[in-house]
């Protein structure tokens, strides 16, 4: 067997599961059943119901899980990255502990974290509120970020600053208007990174937001809408496919960016 | 915390503040949010918490003493251990072997590498939904299997069959980040090494054992000390998989982690084992990483 040969039969089978996906989501459950490779009794109605699942709506979810997403990105990159600007440009021994500091955050699995910050969630009045669980996955993303932007500011030359600050402008002037704008590379890796683990996290919004409030983000409300129809695949499917079909597409136009975050990420310590 | 510089001279002034506005929303969030929590992990496992009492009962070590004499989680403690070993094995020989055979920046190679890494932007919750679905008794394979007159394959209904299916679909589903570090990594081999090695006669197994995969010591550490600390925290795919089935057999910790805390309301137990499973980690990491620096030491000699 020859490489090529084995690699397009590795394809085959990392892509079967997709077929099977997209191709069942629009079948009827009797063809799906006796059939489940073949592209017999092709029909939209699966679909259309599983867009109007009273348990899930799907639309609704996107939109929460966007909201989520887009709050936690512009949170982090506002937090983050002045953060490490500070730490990257002051050569004081304090910031290099911050920076340690942050760093001991990375080996901190947020998984096992959920019981205390329910806690710390509930002491401070936002448990079960958007508000509470966006600041706990902006909180997720900040070790990991501000690493990552104060190594790529330590690459913009200094005399910039110096430039900014002869010519009058403050810190925090300097920082937006001459700094920032170079960090774009380093914002837009995190920001796609960000997206993924925000638009993925099952574990913290059923937790923190809970089945009660009624605020369902895409993973919430494929399991809300799945587990317990776990054989009727009408349901199954479509809704799996409504659930990666924006994040497959946004995956195919950003795949560079992020298999070169990832790199940037692995070769870190 | 973080206190304002003094000023400095040649310094304008309300540097100070402004390097202070900058540092302290970060730093406070963070302080609140993560390093908070894992005291109070700590501290909540020598009580009784039950997620709701504003003042939860210090029981001491209780919690602790249960946790050795728990059936459940000595059975998903081995579970998850199995995981993560055998699931660390197939996700690095996968990862290093596609890595060695996508490397290189041909139109092909990225495509197989954007195949061979799709699965882990899908959530392991949907990744999970959708194997139980080809998998399951009534599921696509199995349709095949009874079509042509065989056995209906327990994959999922059977313990052992279901702990191996889950490793099988956590390998399918990781591997592809692997590659892509084995990759960073297989860019630091120095060329002329491998050439000159070529030129000598060694043949291709012989340049991969002697000259290559010394040359990826550190970058095969960081695969394994990743792998480890992700599969030992397998949470949503036993979710969506097996939901921890048949009969609790593929629990993992985080499962149960979960399940003690938020099912049957002992967050303070769910503590304790929080707590086992970070220092496990942790002390997981920290062999695995002075084992390999050993072993990179001992190829440098």
């Amino acid at each position: 067997m020859t490489r090529k040969t084995f690699l397009w039969a590795t394809v085959a089978f990392m892509l079967i599961p997709l077929y099977v996906l997209t191709v069942n989501a629009f079948k009827g459950q009797q063809d799906i059943l006796s059939n489940p490779f073949g592209l017999g009794g092709l029909t939209l109605e699966p679909l259309g119901r599983a867009l109007t699942n009273p348990n899930f709506n799907v639309f609704k979810g996107y939109a929460i899980t966007l909201l989520f997403v887009v709050a936690v990105n512009v949170l982090s990159v506002g937090l983050a990255a002045p953060a490490a600007y500070v730490i990257a440009r002051s050569p004081k021994r304090r910031f290099r502990a911050l920076m340690l500091f942050f760093l001991a955050g990375t080996f901190i699995p947020g998984q096992v974290l959920v019981i205390p910050v329910v806690y710390v969630l509930k002491t401070l009045g936002l448990m079960g509120t958007i508000r509470g669980f966006v600041l706990f996955e902006t909180t997720l993303t900040l070790p990991f970020s501000i690493f990552l932007y104060a190594g790529y500011i330590a690459t913009v030359p200094a005399v910039l600053d110096q430039a900014a600050a002869v010519d009058g402008a403050g810190r925090l002037r300097t920082f937006w208007q001459i700094v920032f704008p170079l960090m774009r590379p380093a914002v837009a890796t995190m920001v796609i990174l960000n997206t993924f683990s925000v638009w993925n996290d099952f574990v913290n919004p059923q937790i923190i937001l809970g089945p009660g409030s009624g605020l369902y983000t895409v993973t919430t409300g494929v399991y809300a809408a799945v587990s317990q129809y776990s054989t009727d695949y009408t349901v199954v499917f479509p809704t799996l496919l409504l659930a990666i079909a924006p994040l497959l597409v946004f995956f195919v136009f950003m795949q560079r960016h992020i298999i070169s975050g990832l790199t940037a990420g692995a070769t870190k310590g | 915390m973080v206190r304002p510089p003094a000023p400095a001279p040649r310094k304008r002034r309300g540097d100070g503040l402004a390097t202070t506005l900058m540092v302290a929303p970060a730093t406070i969030l963070y302080t609140v949010m993560l390093i908070v929590p894992v005291g109070l992990a700590l501290y909540l496992s020598l009580t009784d918490w039950d997620g709701f009492s504003a003042n939860p009962a210090f029981v001491g070590a209780a919690n602790y003493l249960d946790l050795l004499d728990d059936p459940e989680l000595r059975r998903a403690s081995l579970v998850t251990l199995l995981v993560a070993v055998a699931g660390t094995a197939g996700l690095n020989l996968l990862g290093l072997g596609f890595a060695l055979l996508v490397n290189g920046n041909s139109r092909a190679n990225t495509f197989f590498r954007i195949v061979l890494f799709y699965p882990h932007v899908l959530s392991a919750l949907v990744v999970g939904f959708l194997w139980s679905a080809i998998l399951g008794t009534s599921g696509a394979v199995n349709n095949l299997v009874t079509t042509w007159g065989g056995e209906v394959i327990p994959f999922l209904s059977d313990p052992t069959w279901a702990t191996v299916t889950m490793i099988a679909v956590l390998v399918w589903a990781g591997f592809g980040v692997n590659v892509v570090l084995y990759l960073a990594g297989l860019q630091a081999v120095p060329h002329s090494l491998i050439e000159a090695a070529r030129i000598d006669g060694a043949t291709r197994w012989q340049v991969f054992r002697n000259v290559t995969l010394p040359a990826l010591g550190p970058s095969v550490t960081v695969n394994i000390v990743l792998s480890l600390v992700t599969l030992l925290k397998t949470y949503d795919l036993v979710v969506s998989l097996t939901a921890g089935g048949p009969a609790g057999q593929t629990q993992t910790v985080a499962y149960l982690i979960l399940w003690n805390s938020f099912h049957d309301a002992r967050l303070g137990f769910g503590s304790a084992q929080s707590v086992l499973l970070m220092l496990v980690t942790a002390a997981l990491a920290f062999v695995v990483t002075k084992l390999r620096r050993r072993g990179e030491l001992a190829v440098h000699q």
